[in-house]
């Protein structure tokens, strides 16, 4: 059980890995309504060498996502929730990457009612490449 | 000449459009380019709200858990959630990007969000009530902030989104960089000029 009493500084939060196939940008695009021809078409992103690597990206929602499902993974289940998120997109994902999401609490706000936690969130790739950095803002039981 | 979405890029769509809302969506957002707001047109503080709602349905949030490889219980397992303090499932977060690109629609003041070559810097999001299959979601939009940066055009819409109860469901500072003009990115490809 995830307690705000008992969640300790610099703990990490369980990982999440994905690879990124241009199939799962595909239905990410489908699933979210972001039909951006820098994610679905490699055609175009070949044509107009995207970012000078001429091939798509992922979705920053995607990265988002991910990013957030390292908190309802760890927390939703015994009653935490979200509530707020402040990410920064640094790096493009590309099909092949294969990346890894992670987390750690950074900081602990007791409150008479609602106390939340601070978790650092990051996501890297396959060459330790930094990809987003950000932080989320946590109620916990 | 105008740019279209290659065939490549349309056989796959194809084929993950499950949902009414998908097959309904214009997916090209090429075709109603010249419809979308672009950057020098925006004026701070200009505001609307939503001209569509977006009715959350069981397969809007099915085909997003599946897109996003979700399998939390909390978010589909109505047995599950009555042992929890949630009671039934609910939205996952993020859920927000699809009711976001359902809402902005092809000429609403939100439209540049489908600009071609537009890039997601990060964002910003204060959630409040979650979001449940049935509930009805509209927003109201205002033009928060424009800048340069590094010679980027970075454009930042804040939204509040709101439920059929009228209850506060999150805020979002939605921050793009969009492109010098809207064929930069085309001027690029030799010989094609709009």
């Amino acid at each position: 059980m995830v307690r705000f009493s008992e969640v300790e500084l610099e703990q990490p939060l369980p990982t999440i890995v994905a690879k990124v196939t241009q199939e799962m940008i595909t239905k990410f695009a489908c699933a979210s309504l972001d039909f951006n021809p820098i994610h679905i078409d490699p055609v175009w992103a070949k044509k107009v060498n995207l970012l000078g690597y001429g091939k798509t990206i992922a979705h920053g929602q995607w990265t988002i996502d991910k990013l957030t499902q390292v908190i309802t993974n760890w927390c939703y289940v015994d009653g935490g929730r979200l509530k707020s998120i402040d990410i920064k997109l640094i790096h493009p994902i590309f099909v092949g990457d294969t990346i890894k999401f992670m987390g750690k609490v950074v900081a602990k706000h007791p409150r008479k009612k609602d106390s939340f936690c601070e978790i650092e969130l990051w996501a890297e790739n396959q060459n330790g490449e930094k990809v987003a950095v950000g932080v989320a803002e946590v109620y916990l039981p | 000449m105008r740019i279209e979405l290659s065939e490549e890029a349309k056989e796959l769509v194809k084929k993950y459009l499950k949902t009414e809302k998908q097959k309904t969506y214009n997916y090209d957002f090429f075709i109603d380019e010249e419809k979308y707001i672009k950057w020098e047109d925006v004026d701070i503080g200009m505001e609307a709200w939503s001209e569509r709602v977006f009715e959350v349905k069981a397969e809007d949030v099915e085909a997003y858990l599946e897109a996003t490889e979700n399998y939390n219980p909390i978010f589909r397992d109505e047995e599950f959630c009555k042992n929890t303090v949630w009671g039934k499932p609910i939205a996952p977060p993020m859920f927000l990007t699809t009711i976001a690109f359902w809402l902005v629609g092809d000429s609403f003041v939100g439209s540049w969000v489908k600009t071609p070559g537009a890039i997601n810097p990060g964002q910003k999001i204060e959630f409040y009530e979650p979001i449940r299959v049935g509930d009805v979601i509209r927003a109201k939009m205002k033009a928060f902030d424009k800048y340069i940066k590094r010679g980027k055009r970075y454009l930042t819409y804040y939204v509040e989104y709101v439920n059929q109860k009228g209850d506060l469901v999150a805020k979002w500072w939605a921050t793009l960089i969009l492109p010098l003009t809207k064929s930069h990115e085309e001027h690029k490809i030799e010989g094609v000029w709009r």
